[in-house]
């Protein structure tokens, strides 16, 4: 068997056959499962080397042709593809808890196939249109059924389709421009031409409003996991564009134009993440914050890019995970989630409230928690290079940290004399607590991660050599 | 190893409480257990003399390529008196506790066990990385602890604002940790940047309340005496090790006298407040701002070993006064023998707190340590009013007595030896012209009505006042704030949001092309 068909062909043909199960735990259990079996499978089984099992011999080979395009997984990819399907079966178990719709299962395995099929696709530059591809299936997952799409959702598929021909153009001139580095109006339309590409892909500011919309307009759960998969996947489509053309890593130019953009976002993501009064905006600042931190690291100039980029998106997939369970809970029982509705609820939901605020202040990079080691690592690199781009993203974190602070106040304040009662759900509260678990054992033990970090550098071939 | 031997020990005793509370419920002995853990971690940590100093060294994170820091503990001549400190107040209020009213296995001396080993770890770290993740561990603790403690909108509240304000500390450590890296330092206290000096005293002040002032500590909680105790004082000492950790030459800045005044201003506060408090525990918040003052003043007079004495005195001296639960009148005798710790005569515990220079400062200082010592007096002095040990049965007499005195031998103990403060002649004039100043208040109390103690409910209103200025002020700023955010929100979502959008683009790509960033 090949791996393409192991990590693609399998979970995209689970998503559909799973369409037809009505019962929401099955529909969990089954994506769940599946998601961790794959991870299991990239943990123990080596790609392209055969393995003995007694007198059988299996032997995963690398790649596949398909319409003429090849499709290939290589040893390197398998620590990248135990953190992508782990971090899927959290979501897809939490489907229950949280209370989404079945069919989140079955398209959110359509999207993680499509997603990693954009990884392994050669010529890398057809990852844009699987991404394209993954971006429209996620659109039934943010509408419900019958229902005319609010802005967010169109907003939405706008952005992520004007970036598909900025980066295939992009590609095209990039062509030219290793043809002939001297032309330097070409580099530099080719340049723009790739980050405005990324831009739409990114939701860099001021791009990013419908993620805000969504927050307000669809399901918690929903968006949190498209705020995890999406960004994830570009930001690997990126870095292999950095790892493919010479001069893109090597212009100071670009990697200043890409530092400036992710403090931008950092800074404003958490500036305005202070001032909200909405739960879930908070969030979907939170998030752009961190992509932010993702840009900002892509621009870095240092060898440990990779390993930084992968240390932020482990520990936002758990964050997000966590955060977006919590905020669908506690939807439940305020629906607009506006402060004046979850005022108190710390005494009603406290399991949801505690998970929902750790989660954030793991975001604002709070000690002890998941989102802390990454954050250290960027300061570590960052304070040497610039103490005001420092500065910048500190004070986004603070804002961040701001708006944790204020919505812890807000879910405490309850009134005089009311008790404390726990009113989620066993499996809510068991997702939950494992949740917590984690954003703590990884925070205090980053450690645990090496195994898949060592070898992650490895997927590029001159970034972070 | 020494190290985590004694917080070993107070963690494995606390988790044999939890254990023998589920298995053996009605189990007898339990208070032997928890005071046999305490003495043992006591013990140990004063034979930690023995071989100091010594490190602690946690495996490094990974990849070691990011994370050059490891996580380290060290045992010296700073972090000692604070861990002796600290043992020794678990101790003090494990025995004390044969007098409360419900004497059983409870999770309070659970968490007062608990809380020392955290203690003893915070002030032993030797990093800043290291610092961080204790002080995190003790300000979730405490939150999770507090919140469920208190009732009501405002208390809630409160204990999120003191939160907040301990987070901000968290945040103003790491922000001296990011000056020191870029101004080629590493992440740990010896080889910090003098720029990020300034920054790490701003961190302990705010964690204390101290910078700007503002009580870090709630009122209202129902956790005063035994566990409360402990909360407070051991949470107060692992920021006042950081004033200890700050390199020589760290605070010359043009900074210094604008936080000096600050922190004059503050225990000067602080010391009249506390001299006014109705009781002791009431008044509990203001002395640990005007002692943690007096910290940080020496510290910004370049004396860390000053800073350590104070917070030495902070536990031990306000320990025993906080524990004294009983009306006895020789063992209130004994208990001014903590005015001579906080006297800084020769061969006290605070001899070294002033051989920093003050200079234009002195006066004040001077005032607010006799304003402390003075408060410190009348509240050791207090009149009855309260319980007694006469019903007592003699075996509690004599552990409730030990305990307390136990907290004051120490305060001697710590005069003498094991750390750079002790046998110390250091500014006896300094401290004779405070003996006498506090002299003359003490005189003056009952014969002067401005220093006679304000009703109780009055200290709670004054400082919410305060507070409320402060937290209206912030409110004015938020919303101004607000409505200019929404502004944006509101352009850039509405029907013509694509539109800005695409336009802040262009002037977004038109800046890049030019190089403008």
């Amino acid at each position: 068997m090949s791996a393409p068909i192991i990590w693609i062909a399998i979970p995209f043909f689970v998503g559909i056959f799973s369409l037809f199960i009505l019962r929401e735990r099955s529909s969990a259990l089954i994506g769940g499962v599946t998601a961790s079996v794959l991870a299991l499978i990239a943990m123990v089984l080596p790609i392209d080397i055969a393995l003995l099992l007694g007198s059988i011999s299996i032997k995963i080979s690398p790649s596949i042709q398909f319409f003429g395009r090849s499709f290939e997984f290589n040893t390197a990819d398998r620590p990248l593809l135990v953190v992508v399907y782990g971090i899927s079966a959290l979501w897809f178990l939490g489907t229950e808890a949280s209370g989404t719709s079945r069919r989140f299962v079955s398209l959110g395995l359509m999207i993680i196939a499509l997603l990693t099929a954009s990884i392994a696709v050669e010529p890398f530059l057809y990852a844009a249109l699987l991404l394209e591809m993954a971006a429209m299936l996620v659109v039934p997952l943010l509408v419900p059924p019958y229902q005319k799409p609010g802005r967010g959702p169109v907003r939405f598929l706008i952005y992520q389709t004007l970036a598909m021909p900025f980066i295939l153009f992009s590609g095209w001139m990039l062509a030219g421009v290793e043809a002939n580095p001297g032309d330097l109006g070409a580099t530099t339309q080719a340049g723009i031409v790739l980050g405005l590409g990324f831009a739409f892909l990114l939701a860099v500011f001021p791009l990013y409003n419908w993620i805000l919309m969504l927050m307000e307009e669809s399901s918690p759960y929903v968006t949190g996991f498209l705020l995890w998969a999406l960004p994830t996947f570009i930001v690997i489509f990126a870095l292999s564009f950095l790892d493919h053309y010479a001069w893109l890593r090597n212009s100071s130019q670009l990697s200043n134009g890409i530092q400036f953009t992710g403090v931008f976002m950092v800074a404003s993501g958490g500036i305005f993440a202070s001032l909200q009064r909405h739960i879930g905006r908070i969030l979907g600042y939170a998030a752009i914050a961190e992509t932010g931190l993702l840009i900002l690291v892509m621009g870095l100039k240092s060898s440990e890019i990779v390993t930084i980029t992968f240390l932020i998106l482990i520990s936002r997939g758990l964050e997000l995970t966590v955060w977006a369970l919590a905020l669908s809970i506690i939807k439940r029982k305020a629906y607009s989630l506006r402060f004046n509705e979850v005022q108190g609820l710390a005494r009603t939901y406290p399991v949801a409230a505690a998970a929902l605020i750790l989660a954030h202040l793991s975001m604002t990079g709070f000690p002890l928690l998941v989102g802390f080691p990454p954050r250290l690592a960027i300061w570590g690199e960052l304070a040497g290079q610039s103490l005001g781009t420092s500065f910048w993203v500190f004070l986004g974190m603070l804002g961040l940290l701001v708006g944790a602070l204020r919505t812890l106040a807000v879910f405490v304040m309850a009134d005089q004399g009311k008790s404390w009662s726990m009113n989620e759900s066993l499996t809510q509260r068991t997702m939950l607590a494992l949740g917590i678990f984690g954003l703590f054992i990884l925070g205090i033990f980053p450690q645990a991660l090496q195994p898949f970090l060592a070898n992650l550098p490895s997927l590029f071939e001159h970034l972070g050599q | 190893m020494l190290i985590l031997i004694s917080c070993l020990l107070l963690f494995v005793t606390a988790l044999t409480l939890i254990v023998l509370r589920v298995v053996q419920p009605n189990a007898r002995y339990t208070w032997l257990v928890a005071v046999g853990g305490a003495m043992l971690a006591l013990a140990s940590v004063f034979i930690w003399l023995a071989q100091m100093p010594f490190d602690l060294v946690l495996p490094a994170w990974q990849p070691v390529r990011l994370f050059t820091t490891p996580i380290l503990f060290q045992a010296d001549g700073i972090s000692w008196p604070f861990a002796f400190g600290i043992a020794g107040l678990t101790l003090s209020i494990l025995l004390t506790s044969v007098t409360r009213p419900v004497f059983v296995n409870s999770f309070a001396w659970v968490g007062t066990l608990a809380l020392g080993g955290l203690g003893i770890l915070a002030v032993t770290t030797n990093n800043p990385l290291t610092l961080l993740l204790v002080w995190a561990a003790l300000d979730i603790t405490e939150l999770l602890t507090q919140l469920g403690s208190v009732d009501g909108s405002a208390n809630n509240k409160k204990v999120v604002m003191s939160f907040s304000a301990r987070a901000l500390g968290i945040g103003a450590l790491l922000w001296a940790s990011i000056v020191s890296i870029s101004g080629g330092g590493v992440f740990d206290f010896q080889s910090m940047s003098p720029a990020s000096g300034l920054y790490l005293v701003v961190a302990a002040g705010l964690r204390l309340g101290v910078l700007p002032i503002h009580l870090p500590y709630s009122t209202e909680s129902i956790l005063r005496r035994g566990f409360g105790t402990a909360l407070r004082l051991i949470s107060a000492a692992s920021s006042l090790i950081l004033l200890g950790r700050i390199p020589a030459g760290g605070l010359d800045s043009f900074a210094t006298p604008f936080l000096l005044m600050l922190a004059t201003t503050a225990a000067i506060y602080g010391g009249w407040m506390w001299l006014r408090a109705p009781e002791e525990l009431n008044g509990r918040p203001y002395w640990i701002i005007s002692l943690a003052s007096l910290s940080v003043i020496a510290s910004l007079s370049g004396n860390p070993l000053g800073a350590v004495a104070w917070g030495c005195a902070l536990l031990l001296v306000g320990g025993a006064l906080f524990l004294a639960s009983v009306q006895h009148v020789w063992l209130n005798r004994i208990m001014l023998l903590g005015a001579w710790s906080l006297s800084s005569l020769p061969f006290s515990l605070t001899a070294s707190a002033w051989l920093g220079s003050l200079g234009f400062f002195i006066p004040f200082v001077i005032i607010a340590q006799a304003l402390v010592i003075a408060g410190f007096i009348r509240h050791a002095l207090r009149p009855a009013g309260r319980d007694t040990l006469d019903a007592q049965p003699g075996w509690t007499r004599t552990v409730y007595s030990s305990g307390i005195i136990l907290l004051i031998a120490l305060q001697f103990l710590l005069g003498w030896i094991g750390w750079g403060g002790a046998f110390q002649v250091g500014a006896w004039l300094q401290a004779v012209i405070a003996s006498l100043l506090t002299f003359g208040l003490v005189w003056a109390i009952p014969r002067f009505r401005v220093l006679n103690p304000i009703r109780a409910h009055w200290v709670t209103t004054s400082t919410t006042s305060l507070l409320n200025d402060l937290d209206e002020g912030l409110g004015s700023l938020y919303r101004v704030l607000e409505r200019i955010s929404q502004a944006i929100i509101v352009t850039l979502e509405g029907e013509g949001g694509i539109l800005w959008t695409l336009l802040f683009l262009a002037l977004f790509v038109s800046l890049l092309r030019n190089g403008t960033p």
